[in-house]
């Protein structure tokens, strides 16, 4: 009788083994593991999911650290990462590289253990035959042509028309297959390209991809974020790390913040920023009688801070924005005001990504 | 195309730069150049000893380990230096077939590059056939279990090729040539050997078996293997 807990392509374990720190909120051997994706850990008081992790999440890690010498990188992280587009994101250092490294078993944690596509990356080749990977190292093999990059990627993993793959994938990130010349003479960019296709040529289930969009033209950035969407969009997991965050913006909101070397925050950066009770959140109204609608919310008790900055314009900070939005939809009702624009001012990527990596 | 010689041409390709062609041909010339001074300086049964003694001390002494160490040392280690080691490593592809490819890459450079001018060399010293042909099969051993060490070596240390040397001189040059007990943990007196027994010409501290002679260093190039292969399981690839 099959193990209804055993890990399998489609699901990963739900009870991680030979791990678990019990009191610190990670998964341990005892207990099921309970959701403390980032935002919990962050914000004290966020409700605990049900599951933990996720029974779709194709990439997990449990509790992962990882040291050089003396120095911690990468310190207790755990994530569950789902099928679509997942960025990775934190200041240079912060250690996201070295996480995504251990996700894709390129270096092994020091402590705790990741689970990928079905396996260990490190130890189970089938589970890694299902990732593709663009590592962040520049280095390609400089005396070979593109193709036959992308071809002996398709051949080492065993696929049957490795040509044809390889064509298809160069296709895919708009290079030509019949570039006669060797990848030492390739641009930045193109070196990039080569190493999305052959990290593509498999189809794999997952890709991950180590600041993918360096060295590329605004024109191929675009190109590459509308591949990584319709990558994430059909179903597979593609977990993109960047350290810029205008590019992180435009790969989706789903995003995992590492600083410091610790887990900072996942999942939509839109419900982080809602979760964050610490941060009172900015918005302004725009609306006639500026200063009688002020007013009016002044004493509606949802405000924490209110200006009239610009005529017609108020800028209001509150800790509950749905509360705000609920009574500023009623004193407009009530009182016949005519309301114009109501506009966030901090809950962009940028804000939620300072006020997490600031307070870290 | 297979995966094992998808690698064994990646590896290939890698391994022939312009330096090594020189390094290597200037080895080989200097040999022939030895070989003809042989030839005008003695005939016969002494030049067939002279050119025995001389392969066994630069040719298989000195010759065929540096320049297996060369081939083999940066057949997977220039991989893990310039970290491209990746592209091969995360596909699902069983790590002995890596590791025995990096071997075959390295041997089947090595022994062109090493075997044609050492047995030239003996040609042109000795005209003897038995010479020329043990002087082949001695280099293409220990062409065997130099690479194996040596692809080892690449994967366990940075700056294989330093520690190669020094592996060399200290241990198969000068530790392995004080006495029988030594020598029998150095790779170079098993194909020493195979020489001394084909052409029945006494060599210093080359007093094993025939059998030994030729398995030693086939089971030291697959031990090589094995352990490259283990160690590609454990190993940072970034």
């Amino acid at each position: 009788m099959s193990n209804p807990n055993a890990p399998t392509p489609d699901h990963p374990p739900t009870a991680p083994s030979a791990i678990g720190h019990p009191g610190n909120g990670h998964p341990s051997t005892d207990h099921p593991p309970t959701d403390h994706g980032g935002v919990d850990q962050v914000l004290a008081g966020a409700p605990a999911a049900v599951e933990w992790p996720p029974a779709d999440a194709t990439v997990v890690a449990y509790d992962v650290s990882r040291s050089f010498g003396g120095v911690v990188a990468v310190s207790n992280v755990s994530v569950a990462i789902r099928p679509g587009v997942t960025a990775l994101l934190g200041p240079n250092g912060a250690g996201k590289s070295t996480l995504l490294r251990m996700l894709s078993g390129q270096i092994k944690p020091s402590v705790g253990r990741v689970w990928v596509a079905g396996g260990d990356p490190r130890q189970d080749g089938e589970a890694r035959g299902r990732v593709g990977l663009v590592p962040q190292q520049d280095g390609v093999f400089e005396r070979e042509r593109g193709i036959d990059i992308v071809q002996m990627a398709a051949i080492l993993s065993d696929l049957d028309n490795p040509d044809e793959r390889a064509r298809w994938a160069l296709d895919l990130v708009q290079m030509d297959p019949d570039l006669e010349r060797p990848i030492g003479s390739y641009s930045k960019g193109m070196r990039q390209r080569i190493k999305i296709a052959q990290a593509l040529v498999h189809d794999p289930m997952v890709i991950m991809a180590d600041e993918p969009l360096n060295g590329l033209d605004p024109k191929q950035r675009r190109q590459m974020i509308d591949l990584f969407h319709r990558l994430g969009e059909s179903g597979k997991t593609v977990l993109v790390s960047s350290h810029v965050l205008e590019e992180v913006e435009r790969f989706g909101s789903h995003v995992v913040v590492i600083a410091r070397g610790r887990l900072a925050a996942q999942g939509d950066f839109r419900e982080i920023r809602a979760l964050m009770d610490d941060q009172p959140s900015r918005v302004r109204v725009v609306c006639h009688e500026a200063n009688r609608v002020a007013a009016a919310l002044i004493n509606s008790g949802s405000l924490v801070g209110c200006a009239v900055n610009h005529p017609g314009q108020i800028e209001v900070t509150t800790t509950d924005v749905r509360r705000f939005r609920r009574e500023l939809t009623a004193v407009c009702a009530d009182q016949r005001f005519r309301l114009e624009e109501v506009m966030p001012l901090d809950d962009d990527l940028e804000s939620v990504f300072r006020y997490l990596v600031g307070g870290s | 195309m297979t995966q094992l010689s998808v690698l064994y041409r990646l590896l290939v390709r890698r391994q022939l730069t312009t330096g090594r062609w020189f390094l290597f041909g200037g080895f080989g010339l200097a040999a022939m150049a030895v070989a003809w001074a042989i030839n005008r300086s003695s005939e016969g049964a002494q030049a067939a000893t002279d050119v025995t003694e001389f392969i066994y001390l630069f040719g298989i002494g000195l010759m065929v380990p540096v320049i297996a160490l060369v081939l083999a040392s940066s057949s997977l280690g220039e991989l893990v230096e310039d970290e491209t080691l990746v592209y091969v490593w995360h596909r699902p592809v069983a790590r002995w077939k890596i590791a025995m490819a990096a071997w075959t890459a390295a041997a089947s450079i090595a022994l062109p590059f090493t075997a044609v001018p050492l047995m030239a060399t003996a040609a042109i010293a000795s005209g003897d056939f038995t010479s020329v042909a043990a002087t082949g099969a001695a280099t293409a051993l220990a062409v065997v279990g130099y690479s194996g060490v040596f692809v080892l070596l690449g994967l366990v240390v940075r700056r294989a090729l330093v520690w190669g040397l020094i592996y060399l001189v200290v241990w198969e040059l000068f530790v392995s040539r004080a006495g029988t007990g030594a020598a029998k943990l150095s790779i170079n007196t098993y194909p020493s050997s195979v020489l001394s027994r084909l052409t029945d010409i006494d060599l210093p501290l080359a007093d094993r078996a025939m059998a030994s002679g030729i398995i030693v260093p086939i089971a030291i190039a697959v031990a090589g293997i094995a352990l490259a292969g283990y160690r590609l399981r454990s190993i940072d690839v970034a």
